[in-house]
């Protein structure tokens, strides 16, 4: 037990640090192969152990809660210091207001003779583990000849790498010590320097707008750890323990200070998950390098903050805060699907494709049922992977052609294959039934139905999600019949996490039955879901995932068949109306001066429906009011 | 267990025979309309038939490959409602077809598909939220979004949720393409675009695409009929009045813009859904 969790938390700690000092980079890619290796076997061999309550002894003579302490306090200056590196206010205020918080919390309030259990593992802190501990490890893997190729583009002399190899696994470890956390002040701790991690990466390349952009994460992200400290003073004020569990025991609260304090840890996650108005730290965060991008927005970073929510959701069940936090995520989750319409940019189209599904995820905490929650985690598992997917093929095909703009991707088939029809797949994970992204999307959907405005939301964001990934997926297949595409040379360790994580998208949609049964359904006391045969039913509808598997993956097959029997067929160029050049397929056709005319085509992105210039503004007005009221509903 | 296969094969093989005859009814009333003659009924299956016996010729294979999955779903969409299953879950594999129709017409190199590509995913992000609103608001009246739940209804759902079903009525006109809303195709030759998304989609493929159709007709008709599921012959009733308004509507209506569609039609509908949920609501 106690070699898993040193495993799990410390050994990223050690191996990030060793990425920062050994320098060759042989060794540092031998050091994160085997640190990723280790990780991957250490949460599945925790989650077949199951959950448990731990707390470390003494080390050297001090307790680890005071070794927690002093770092907190060493690491809130440290994130001071940067404010005054980088001249900003914000920075300072935040931090210093945090520091203020602790030092009331630490040295006058908290009782520390009373014991808390330190760690405690329930199925999500096991599920969430697995997700950090494998998927962000296929990601880190993948850094290493990413990096390699990014430093070589932009020409730098000396290497950059062991640094951002430090934070990119000791992120790892800072996410599971988070998720494993029952004490609130060891929660906090590993929130914050989730936030710190964030913003070295992001500020990674050193340029202007990578520094303007990590600034910004630093500042909201702040925001994040002020409210943190204000919800845990609430909390402990009221309740007189910083036990989740105990917490969590006494039932859903009724107390004025603790809902209070509720909804401020609420709002904490909100600024870690990127929730509007929170959206810009994010979508900045694309000037980082691919790897950090995938990092981020799949297995750390955003889904520390939906865990929050979610960890802390049965506390404030059937209460107003509830209503609040699921009117929230719905908002989110419908205003990022409409602002993603407008987008070409293809990271930025991913980016607000997860805010808006987080959104979704904190609406199932809000919503606060047994069905809410299995939806929840199926779409934290789901998206996990196939965002992770998404970002590190959008940054193969960034790194090969120079931009990350879906029209200069147009045709992307005939050039590089493999990342095509895996993108596709990707994408096609995202959007369609029978895969788990949608199925945790039918699940939010049907348990949020009492709530009116909250399934009207959900259920129009559903629907524009259609749009933006259907048009995608098109513009990669673009290409004349008869045309053979260019195989595609790729490094080995690029390819391993994008075909590990393309199969786990599709394998674990299929496994999604079986993962309710064994995972899901033991955290409730009376199931939500009823497997039979590979359908889920529930008391409003029914999914068929393996008939639905069936069905559609034999027409699949059938349909792959008669393409490849199509191999000797005679190809038609496009139509043209008799204007074609002769003898060629890509639709060029004779025009003015009987000069040949190349097709050119784009896509629709209805800026003037869907704008950011429009919207964004909007949306964040809003979402602070919702904040507010949600708040202000707890007093 | 005999109960579902039967319902699986009168969805699988009845369904688009009787989609193809309503399609042929359609152009028999069109062309009444118009003082023509117009084809026999049975005219669609001569057409698909004659389809499937042309050379197999394809701008890329894509478009076959996409063909193919665009029919297994709305084939399964079918099935699943013959079967009486999850709304939501016959909305997400409806969307399948509508994305793969798509991505074929996107991947040739050809402005006209490419255009009505566009045009067709506009239409998508126009009725998409409406449907899905519909049956949203079949289950706040019902309580559930199993079909074989609704369909235990004491009283007519229309009486409940009428302006849904006007709701209802705008997202099918868009999908069946019918005028004021055939922007990405139409069965009309004089169309601009040539035959939009469907303009490299020929011979077999375009066969396989009209078979398509057909079942996505009756899939329309279905929904349609859950609003009056009580009593068959007013069901059927229900059902000839409103597609014969479909067919009057798109014989008098000329072709609007996309534009206008999306601010008509996201305001109409989203005004009649927040109205009629309002009072559902304000009702229970």
């Amino acid at each position: 037990m106690s070699n898993l969790l040193v495993v799990l938390v410390l050994l990223p700690f050690v191996a990030g640090l060793a990425c920062y000092l050994l320098r060759a980079s042989f060794v540092r890619s031998l050091v994160v192969l085997g640190t990723g290796g280790i990780l991957a076997v250490a949460s599945i061999a925790l989650m077949m152990t199951g959950p448990f309550t731990y707390s470390p002894g003494p080390v050297l003579g001090m307790s680890w809660d005071s070794l927690i302490t002093i770092a907190d306090f060493a690491l809130l200056i440290v994130i001071l210091f940067y404010g005054f590196k980088h001249n900003n206010l914000l920075i300072k205020l935040f931090s210093v207001a945090q520091m203020v918080g602790l030092v009331i919390l630490e040295l006058f309030w908290v009782d520390h003779t009373a014991h808390v259990p330190t760690f405690y593992a329930d199925q999500l802190s096991l599920i969430m583990v697995l997700i950090i501990s494998i998927v962000g490890s296929l990601i880190c893997i993948y850094a290493i000849p990413y990096m390699k190729e990014h430093e070589e583009h932009l020409h730098l002399e000396t290497s950059k790498q062991p640094r951002f190899f430090l934070f990119l696994v000791l992120f790892l470890g800072a996410m599971n010590g988070l998720v494993l956390s029952n004490n609130i002040l060891w929660l906090y701790f590993f929130f914050e320097i989730t936030t710190f991690c964030s913003f070295m990466l992001i500020g990674h390349d050193g340029t202007e707008i990578a520094i303007k952009n990590s600034v910004r994460a630093l500042w909201m992200n702040s925001a994040g750890g002020v409210a943190f400290v204000a919800g845990m003073m609430f909390i402990y004020a009221t309740a007189a323990t910083l036990d989740i569990q105990a917490l969590l025991a006494s039932g859903s609260a009724t107390a004025v200070g603790l809902l209070v304090g509720l909804a401020f840890i609420s709002f904490a996650g909100f600024t870690k998950a990127a929730q509007l108005p929170f959206q810009g730290w994010l979508l900045g965060a694309m000037v980082a390098p691919t790897p950090v991008s995938a990092l981020l927005h799949s297995s750390t970073m955003v889904k520390a903050g939906v865990y929050v929510v979610l960890r802390f959701a049965p506390a404030f069940a059937g209460t107003f805060v509830a209503t609040g936090v699921a009117l929230c995520g719905g908002f989110t989750f419908l205003a990022c699907a409409a602002l993603a319409i407008s987008q070409s940019n293809g990271k930025k189209i991913l980016a607000y494709s997860t805010i808006s599904n987080l959104g979704l995820i904190i609406a199932c905490a809000g919503i606060n049922t047994p069905a809410a929650h299995t939806a929840a985690i199926f779409l934290i598992i789901f998206h996990a992977v196939s965002k992770a997917l998404l970002f590190l093929c959008v940054g193969t095909i960034e790194q090969r052609i120079g931009s990350r703009d879906i029209e200069d991707m147009r045709g992307l088939y005939a050039r590089m294959p493999r990342t095509a029809w895996i993108t596709i797949t990707g994408i096609l994970t995202m959007l369609l039934p029978p895969f788990g992204v949608l199925l945790g999307k039918w699940m939010a959907i049907e348990a949020a139905s009492d709530q009116l405005f909250v399934v009207v939301m959900l259920a129009m964001g559903s629907a524009l999600t259609v749009v933006y990934w259907a048009r995608w997926a098109g513009s990669l297949l673009d290409m004349p019949g008869g045309e053979k595409p260019v195989p595609e040379e790729q490094a080995l360790l690029m390819r391993l996490p994008l075909l590990t994580l393309c199969l786990g998208s599709v394998g674990l949609a299929l496994a999604s039955p079986a993962m309710y049964e064994y995972l899901i359904r033991p955290m409730f006391a009376s199931a939500p879901f009823m497997v039979t045969g590979g359908v889920l039913s529930g008391p409003m509808g029914a999914f068929a995932v393996y008939p639905l598997f069936l069905v559609l993956g034999l027409g699949l097959l059938y349909a792959l068949r008669v393409v490849k029997k199509s191999r000797g067929m005679t190809f038609a160029a496009p139509y043209s109306g008799g204007a074609n050049v002769k003898g060629s397929n890509d639709g060029s056709f004779v025009g003015p001066m009987n000069a040949p005319v190349k097709i050119e085509a784009g896509n629709y992105y209805l800026p003037a429906f869907f704008g950011e210039e429009r919207l964004t503004t909007f949306a964040n007005i809003a979402a602070i009011a919702l904040i507010v009221l949600m708040i202000g509903g707890a007093l | 267990m005999t109960t579902e296969i039967i319902l699986i094969l009168i969805a699988v093989i009845v369904a688009p025979l009787l989609g193809g005859l309503i399609s042929g009814i359609d152009r028999k009333l069109t062309a009444w309309f118009q003082s023509r003659q117009g084809p026999p009924i049975t005219q669609g299956f001569f057409d698909v038939a004659k389809l499937f016996g042309k050379e197999k010729m394809a701008a890329n294979p894509w478009i076959i490959f996409c063909a193919w999955v665009y029919l297994v779903a709305a084939a399964l969409s079918v099935v699943l409602f013959f079967l009486q299953s999850d709304l939501l879950l016959i909305f997400f594999v409806q969307a399948i077809g509508a994305v793969f129709m798509v991505i074929g017409a996107m991947s040739v190199p050809s402005p006209y598909s490419q255009v009505g590509a566009q045009r067709e995913l506009i239409q998508i992000l126009t009725y998409e939220p409406l449907l899905i609103l519909v049956f949203v608001s079949i289950y706040l009246a019902t309580g559930s979004f199993q079909i074989d739940q609704i369909m235990q209804v004491e009283q007519p759902l229309l009486f409940k949720l009428p302006l849904m079903f006007i709701v209802l009525g705008y997202a099918l006109t868009i999908k069946l393409r019918k005028s004021p809303f055939d922007f990405s195709t139409s069965h009309h030759g004089h169309q601009e675009l040539v035959k939009g998304v469907l303009t490299e989609y020929s011979g077999p493929f375009l066969g396989l695409v009209e078979v398509a159709h057909w079942y996505e007709t009756i899939l329309v008709l279905g929904l349609c009929a859950l609003f009056w599921s009580t009593n068959i012959l007013a069901m059927i009733a229900l059902l000839v009045v409103t597609y014969l308004a479909e067919i009057i509507i798109d014989n008098t209506m000329a072709r609007m813009t996309w534009r206008w569609m999306l601010k008509y039609v996201w305001s109409v509908g989203l005004a009649l859904s927040f109205v009629n949920l309002i009072w559902l609501y304000a009702k229970v």
